[in-house]
């Protein structure tokens, strides 16, 4: 956890923004390369639909191609990619359609041969996404940011473009309506 | 402080988020209060379940997926801005050599108008003098020109009198009828 917090702070190292706004679309691949997981899993936890996902990280990294210049000036690459996953979130969630949520879990497949693995790894994405869609859009944003993403509180309000307090204050409404979702649903489920 | 407002803080407390001072108060509740430890833990369970699912690795073919798409709507942009960039280079290229043919045009020799003398087409001569202003006109269609007047021998029919007039512009003639008198 702090490991993924610490390696979406640093920004690219190898002179991948330089390159790719020259026009180098091979140190693009590779600038993304480097930030994929940021944005995709990020847009999945608040999308919780994996096509819409990866339709908003198409428009993250699109978006980034087109503002090499002013994201390489403001130094925080991570920073800026979590704050345009958030928007471009926002936006697609107004447009999309309404999906089924219970077969977004079963959509991903499991990376483990084991098949009791993958059923606890299945149950478990399962509650976490129902557990998700049981918050309004801004404690989901906070949630995922500060609890799952690691950021800091200052990060995540930054990102949010809001106020630490009232990150504090949905953070711990966010927290509760989870916990009390999870209890529930394993106990329907024992 | 009711149970609502410990409820907060736990759950702050559940995630580090409290600053020290307040973390420590809450701890101390937390020791003595039975049903807050019970909700603390359960905060704590629940977010190491959540945490432990968001980092379950995604197939490596979600990432491709969506790099090959970024790519291919980038290659596509720059062929679309070449393609702008031709077209344009075609629409400057075409302008110059329309321009180029309209200049030629209008500084080709013949073009400029020959000054002639006045024509009289009256139906028996020599009736008219007629004479087109040696200096140019102010303007393209502006005719400066003065008739002298006339001399007629004397006959006794009285015809009209019918004067042609050729102006600096080719294209313009003007022709003058007029009705005279016996005896002019």
């Amino acid at each position: 956890m702090k490991a993924l917090a610490l390696l979406a702070t640093v920004g690219p190292m190898d002179g991948s923004v330089e390159a790719a706004e020259a026009g180098d679309l091979t140190a693009f691949d590779r600038l993304m390369r480097q930030y994929e997981r940021l944005v995709l899993v990020t847009a999945l936890r608040l999308l919780g639909d994996l096509e819409d996902a990866q339709d908003a990280s198409q428009e993250v990294f699109l978006r980034l191609y087109r503002n090499l210049n002013k994201v390489e000036t403001s130094g925080n690459l991570s920073a800026w990619l979590y704050r345009v996953t958030v928007n471009v979130c926002h936006d697609a969630r107004r447009k999309r359609r309404v999906s089924a949520l219970v077969e977004d879990a079963a959509e991903l497949p499991a990376l483990t041969a084991d098949p009791q693995r993958t059923a606890i790894a299945t149950e478990r994405r399962r509650a976490l996404e129902m557990s998700l869609r049981m918050l309004s859009e801004k404690e989901r944003a906070v949630l995922v940011l500060r609890d799952l993403e690691g950021l800091s509180t200052e990060e995540v309000a930054r990102a949010l473009g809001t106020t630490e307090a009232t990150v504090r204050s949905q953070l711990s409404k966010a927290r509760v309506k989870v916990r009390d979702f999870l209890e529930r649903y394993f106990r329907r489920r024992t | 402080m009711n149970s609502s407002d410990w409820e907060e803080r736990v759950a702050l407390h559940a995630g580090g988020d409290l600053p020290p001072a307040e973390a420590a108060e809450v701890e101390r509740h937390l020791r003595e209060c039975a049903a807050c430890q019970v909700f603390a833990s359960g905060l704590k369970q629940s977010l190491a379940l959540l945490k432990e699912a968001h980092h379950e690795p995604l197939a490596p073919a979600h990432f491709s997926a969506v790099r090959a798409r970024v790519v291919a709507e980038l290659e596509q942009e720059r062929r679309r801005g070449a393609l702008w960039a031709r077209r344009l280079a075609w629409s400057f290229g075409l302008a110059a050599a329309v321009a180029a043919l309209l200049v030629m045009l209008a500084l080709r020799p013949g073009r400029t108008p020959e000054r002639r003398a006045p024509v009289v087409a009256a139906n028996h001569p020599p009736v008219v003098v007629a004479r087109v202003s040696a200096a140019p006109p102010p303007a393209r269609h502006r005719v400066a020109w003065r008739v002298a007047r006339p001399i007629v021998p004397d006959t006794p029919a009285p015809e009209p009198l019918i004067v042609k007039l050729q102006t600096d512009d080719p294209n313009v003639v003007i022709y003058w009828i007029a009705d005279r008198k016996r005896g002019e």
